[in-house]
């Protein structure tokens, strides 16, 4: 090709290269940015390049081969216009339907993009949110053009303003239209890009350099990278006009040596370049003289430091060393150096191009234009982000990275890789600049956004960026090097158990001294991880220090096996899986039991906690079906094989200790406290034991002979049961103090369904949940009638539901949900079931108003909702559509939105503190305000399972013991690690993991509407032992097989 | 000439000077460990931080690299410097208790705690060293490699270098393998500083024919 010896050459290029340009042209577009490559975007490519050969399709399709678009979750990804239709995820055999539905012009309906909320089908590319809602300057011609060939760059009208730049601006012109457009640097520090070249441009001297700081070592960021590879011509563009404006003849691109896709596109592009005489000498004629030269960086983090960054550009160890003077004054050679992030660069032609004022509408005043977010992590939608400066975090999070993973709650994010910090859920708001960011101990950084949720553990991120700086650190400052070696040793400490909470102080003095007294840039934000996880999340390091807990399950020796650690009575679930693969039945029983004084109860309603956090279904399989487990164990073993052990303390039988209410809580204490030798006297309402066990939860799912039996077997001789006595009413807590009971423990429940507050709540016909339950499981009275409507979304409306569709005279059920399924906090198998059952379920509805004819219930006004803005909680609020208000007819109306504790008045207990519907306990001793006297269960919590009440009745048992011989009531925290040794089964025994999991069988739903038998069955041996083989056995890292077990197994060990 | 404020006094500096060289020409104290006269200056200790500028946008630099601007104004001892300069001490302690120098150095500062874990370290990698064998004995015989945590002096592949003449520079301006605080060995002892108190590491009994020319032990004195 012809060198372009003029600017009217280029401009004649251009236009003859438009004029061809087919706005309807058929095309497909294959995204082959790295990312993509890796999930294989070279086969796609190879695929359909050798379709359209054999078909002859050559002439009527393109095919385009792009550098990255952004939507790295979606690869590998094709998009065809003119429908612009996109084809995420797709598989090199789609490629036939794809090509035959373009030449039709239609769409693979069943390949499109479905938004993952709704599940329509985005047919425009535009039109899925991930796209629609940036505001793509760079990255959209990324989509637009082929790397490796200038065409596509001309097309998009490339290397204009190298020329207008050439012809119409004089230096002190582009860098005042720069300073107009409010660019600041993008590669984190954000300082103004015009000032910078003002000072290199004023300095003296014929030679002068610009560079482009392409040494992106952030985890998680990519975006330079990206431009990189996808648009090349870019930033030679900017950097020709840089070096035009600075007075500067040659350029460096200092590149990671780990792009080599990046390298070679740009190598690619430079010899190009070069050729159409756009750099070299004499360029276009005018005279300047101005070419690029490549620099492979040495991989070490510390070169994209600019000082580093010019002594490894000069040969030598890339450290930083003091400015002043900047590099602007003395660079490479001694001699000004002008050096700018790529996406600066990149930026630098769009200015030119669009003008300075339309550039700098976008963004906020003091910073124009856009930024690229990498947006990883706990995310749906990972990739490029570019949107205006000074858009929202949650804009970000949530709009176009589409919120959380499903079942997971976000709780910060990184940004700015590790010089920069965490920032909060509840910071979401604010803007995405340099100043705010700054203020909230982030920082903008190259623009990585690694996005957190629970299962993040942030004591655990902090340490990993410090063992990144503190190997990434240059060392030559001994604050830096030292003292990220010192913050990672504390923090391991703190991950390991061994923290002390004064550590906490001294993480902050050391690491506010690394971040005062090094020298360059890495060692002044070095501290920013600890210190902003430090300043947001303090709660977190002080649970690890304290109570010894990982709450996200991430620290392995706080947490051990995670569905032990998860279990609130510390069940040794994977020891009972491990029992029940080698068929020791028995053993697993005990196992249970030891911890569980309500194993059967749980082995049906527990919200397993344990199979929430099981590796198996971290690691994207079926977690262990742990209840099953344990039911199947309850199911066949006789309760009797466990023994519980006693050890009476001296002095014990002669106390007396009051249980206010025998649900699981009360009962669970009262075993505790007569395992340790006390009296107790267990008062329950009611004319039942059990609680919210027989009052809230239906028969079908808790079979009552099963029930009866458990809490039978808990009453010993030294637990007295006296049921129908009434708190407040046959007596109070002064009274029991009087009577000589050394101690009382409330644990009556929340039995109060909350109200909501629409008029006519008290109409015949309108039940609370808790009412309607309690009518039906202690008296067997039937209070639904004809169309029954529920209001809810938890357990407890679920439940109702399910009973009202099991009762006579009621002819539909229908619950009403204010938001979506998704965010339903039911049990999922229990909604399930409801449907079978034929439950309808309305959804995005709010009730507004009740209408009765002769003070009966007759219709309920409802309105719509959509859903807003994210809350709080993390999820999405809901918001009513004005003027979508209906009735529905309903004769019974069941409202479950919440239960909370009756009030305890001064006058039953003098000192006792309530708030939200709950009483004020230490949540480590559970002491009330008043000495004596604690309080446990939903009374303190509010509505929760079954298996945290019993483990506030095991902990009140603990601690009034503690207190009845006077002890200390807090108790130095253990983590509960595994301790007992389970021989695994030989590997050919052991079942993939990959198995589908163990699913108990269940009543038809035709057959179970009729009657309250219990729907769901026991799992077959096969199933068990099948199931409980899939085990990853995560506590063989903690036990060591003990000296001499080969010879307990000859011997003939275990019950089988 | 450029002017400039140093602790609230106007002072004088000649051009090209750094801020140690303008405090020390002014009598004000600053200590150092990898600065040395006749040597490029380094910047690595940052036991010589001072602060420069004023409210919000001040901050701490280390006095031996920056060089004396017009108008700067500089405070060799405000309570930042005096506080980072502690915990960089205290650092120094946790790495290299038994070096004398710094020991002496954190004694003065009134350094009485390290709350690290205690490490017992030879070098502190100031670089004194590498500069003196390369500036002063034109040997350029060792020098750094690694980074970060990695990071360690020593002659490249630790071969012995064709280019060392054994001159032993390195070894006199190193300032944790000179006098070495031998604690509870007093055959080797080269002080008897902590005789004179009652720390918990001596029998005093073995320490009293030893000269004591030196502050009072505070590695004696930490955990």
């Amino acid at each position: 090709m012809a060198r372009l010896r003029s600017i009217k050459e280029l401009q004649g290029l251009q236009r003859r290269i438009r004029s061809r340009l087919d706005q309807r042209e058929t095309l497909i577009t294959v995204c082959a940015g790295t990312a993509c490559q890796a999930c294989g975007a070279n086969d796609v490519q190879r695929v359909i390049k050798r379709r359209l050969i054999e078909r002859d399709l050559v002439d009527r399709i393109r095919l385009r081969i792009t550098g990255c678009h952004g939507f790295c979750e979606m690869g590998p990804f094709v998009v065809t216009e003119p429908q612009s239709a996109f084809y995420p995820k797709i598989d090199t055999r789609d490629v036939p339907r794809i090509v035959d539905a373009l030449l039709a012009d239609e769409y693979v309906e069943d390949l499109l993009y479905r938004d993952p909320m709704t599940d329509a089908a985005c047919y425009r590319r535009d039109d899925i949110p991930f796209f629609a809602k940036q505001h793509r300057t760079l990255l959209g011609k990324n989509q637009r053009l082929d790397p490796i060939r200038l065409f596509g760059y001309f097309a998009q009208g490339g290397y204009e303003s190298l020329g207008r730049a050439l012809t119409e601006f004089t230096p002190e012109g582009i860098i005042d239209e720069i300073r107009r457009a409010g660019l600041r640097g993008r590669g984190g520090a954000g300082f103004p890009t015009a000032e910078k070249w003002e000072m290199a441009r004023r300095q003296a001297g014929v030679e002068k350099y610009v560079v482009c700081n392409a040494d992106e070592g952030d985890p998680g960021a990519y975006m330079d990278r990206s431009i990189l590879e996808g648009n090349p011509h870019s930033v030679i563009e900017g950097m020709a006009i840089g070096g035009l404006a600075v007075g500067a003849t040659s350029g460096f691109v200092f590149v990671r040596q780990e792009y080599p896709l990046a390298v070679k596109h740009l190598l690619i592009a430079l010899r190009l370049a070069r050729e159409y005489g756009l750099l070299g000498t004499n360029i276009l004629g005018t005279g300047f003289d101005f070419d690029v030269e490549i620099v492979k960086s040495a991989g070490a983090f510390v070169c994209g430091e600019e000082t580093a960054l010019i002594r490894c550009v000069e040969g030598t160890v890339g450290e930083p060393r003091q400015k002043p003077p900047f590099p602007t004054e003395k660079g490479i050679g001694g001699r000004p150096t002008c050096i700018n992030n790529v996406e600066t660069w990149a930026n630098v032609p769009e200015i030119i191009a669009v003008g300075a004022d339309e550039f700098a509408r976008v963004g906020t005043p003091t910073s124009g234009g856009t930024k690229v977010f990498s947006v990883v992590g706990k995310v749906m939608n990972t990739g490029l982000v570019e949107v205006p400066i000074g858009t929202s975090i949650k804009e970000v999070v949530y709009e176009i990275g589409g919120g959380p993973l499903y079942g997971s709650k976000i709780k910060a994010v990184q940004i700015g890789g590790p010089s920069g910090g965490c920032v909060p859920h509840r910071e979401f708001d604010l803007p995405l600049s340099y100043d705010s960011l700054e203020k909230a101990g982030a920082m903008m950084g190259s623009g990585g956004m690694i996005v957190m949720d629970d299962d993040t553990c942030m004591v655990d991120v902090a340490k990993y960026f410090m063992s990144f700086l503190k190997q990434e650190s240059c060392g030559k400052c001994f604050t830096c090097r030292k003292g990220t070696q010192r913050l990672w040793e504390i923090l391991d400490d703190i991950t390991r158990g061994r923290g002390r909470l004064e550590q906490l102080d001294l993480l902050e003095e050391l690491g506010q001294t690394v971040a005062d007294s090094s020298m360059c840039g890495l060692g002044r934000s070095a501290a920013n991880p600890v210190l902003s996880t430090l300043r947001y999340f303090r709660d977190e390091y002080e649970r690890h220090i304290v109570d010894k807990r990982c709450d996200a399950y991430v620290c392995k020796e706080l947490t051990g096996a995670a569905c032990q650690a998860a279990c609130p009575v510390g069940t040794e679930a994977w020891r009972y899986a491990a029992l029940i693969a080698r068929g020791e039945y028995v053993e697993a029983y005990r196992v249970i039991r030891e911890r569980n004084p309500f194993p059967s109860v749980c082995a049906r309603v527990c919200d397993h906690k344990c199979e929430q956090q099981c590796l198996l279904g971290a690691a994207g399989q079926q977690p262990v079906a742990l209840r099953a487990l344990k039911r199947f164990v309850t199911d066949r073993v006789d309760p009797s094989v466990h023994e519980p052990e006693r050890h009476s303390e001296p002095g014990a039988a002669e106390k007396r200790v009051a249980v206010v209410g025998a649900g699981p809580a009360g009962l669970t204490t009262a075993h505790g406290l007569s395992l340790k030798g006390y009296r107790t006297t267990v008062f329950e309402a009611e004319d039942r034991p059990g609680g919210m066990l027989i009052s809230g939860i239906p028969a079908y799912r808790l079979p009552r002979d099963v029930l009866q039996k458990e809490i039978d077997a808990l009453i010993d001789e030294n637990v007295t049961l006296c049921c129908g006595t009434r708190l407040g009413r046959d007596f109070t807590v002064d009274s029991l103090l009087e009577d000589g009971y050394d101690g009382v423990f409330l644990a009556l429940g929340a039995h109060n369904s909350r109200r909501m507050g629409i008029d006519g709540e008290d109409m015949a016909g309108v039940y609370p949940s808790i009412e309607f339950l309690k009518a039906w499981n202690l008296r067997s009275e039937s209070l639904a009638s004809g169309k029954v409507g529920v209001i809810g979304g938890g357990n407890s409306a679920i439940d109702a539901a399910r009973v009202a569709v099991r009762q006579a005279g009621v002819s539909e059920v229908t619950v009403f949900y204010r938001r979506t399924r998704q965010e339903m906090p039911a049990y999922e198998e229990e909604i399930e079931g409801a449907l079978e059952e034929g439950v309808k379920l309305e959804l995005l509805v709010s009730p507004v108003g009740l209408f009765g004819k002769k003070r009966r219930l007759a219709e309920v006004e409802f309105v719509k909702n959509e859903l807003g803005e994210v809350d709080a909680g993390g999820r999405r609020r809901p918001v009513p559509k004005p003027g979508s208000e209906h009735r529905v007819p309903l004769d019974t109306l069941i409202v479950a939105i919440g239960e909370q504790a009756a009030s305890i008045g001064p006058k039953t207990c003098a000192g006792i503190e309530m708030a939200g519907g709950a009483v004020v306990v230490d949540e480590r001793t559970l002491t009330t305000k008043r000495p004596g006297v604690f309080a446990g269960g939903d009374l303190a919590t509010g509505p929760n399972t079954v298996i945290a009440a019993i483990a506030a009745g095991w902990r009140a048992a603990e601690v009034i013991d503690r207190y009845l011989r006077g002890r200390d009531l807090c108790q130095a925290a253990e983590p509960r690690l595994p301790r007992a040794y389970v021989e695994p089964l030989a590997a050919e025994e052991e079942v993939q993991f990959a198995a589908p999991r163990a699913k108990a069988p269940t009543a038809p739903a035709a057959q179970r509407v009729h009657n309250f038998d219990e729907v769901e069955a026991t799992v077959t041996v096969e199933d068990a032992s099948r199931e409980a083989r899939r085990c990853l056995r995560c506590d063989l890292e903690f036990t060591e097989r003990p000296q001499g077990a080969d010879a307990l197994r000859k011997a003939g060990g275990g019950d089988r | 000439m450029i002017t400039l404020t140093l602790n609230g006094l106007t002072v004088e500096a000649e051009n090209g000077s750094t801020l140690l060289e303008v405090a020390q020409f002014y009598g004000f104290p600053i200590p150092t460990l990898c600065h040395m006269e006749g040597l490029s200056p380094y910047g690595a200790c940052r036991l010589c931080l001072v602060e420069i500028g004023e409210g919000a946008r001040s901050r701490l630099v280390s006095s031996c690299t920056y060089r004396a601007e017009e108008g700067l104004k500089v405070r060799t001892a405000s309570s930042r410097v005096v506080r980072t300069r502690k915990m960089v001490l205290e650092l120094l302690l946790g790495s290299c208790p038994q070096s004398k120098t710094i020991q002496d150095l954190a004694a003065a500062h009134g350094v009485r705690q390290q709350r690290f874990r205690q490490e017992y370290e030879d070098c502190i990698l100031c670089g004194l060293c590498a500069r003196i064998c390369e500036q002063q004995m034109m040997a350029n015989a060792i020098g750094f490699r690694g980074r970060g945590e990695n990071r360690t002096m020593g002659a490249p592949f630790d071969i012995k270098s064709d280019v060392c003449r054994l001159c032993g520079a390195c070894i006199y301006v190193c300032p944790t393998c000179e006098l070495r605080c031998t604690f509870t060995e007093p055959e080797k002892a080269i002080c008897g500083g902590c005789a004179n108190l009652s720390p918990p590491c001596v029998h005093a009994d073995k320490f009293d024919d030893m000269m004591c020319f030196m502050n009072p032990c505070v590695a004696c004195e930490i955990e």
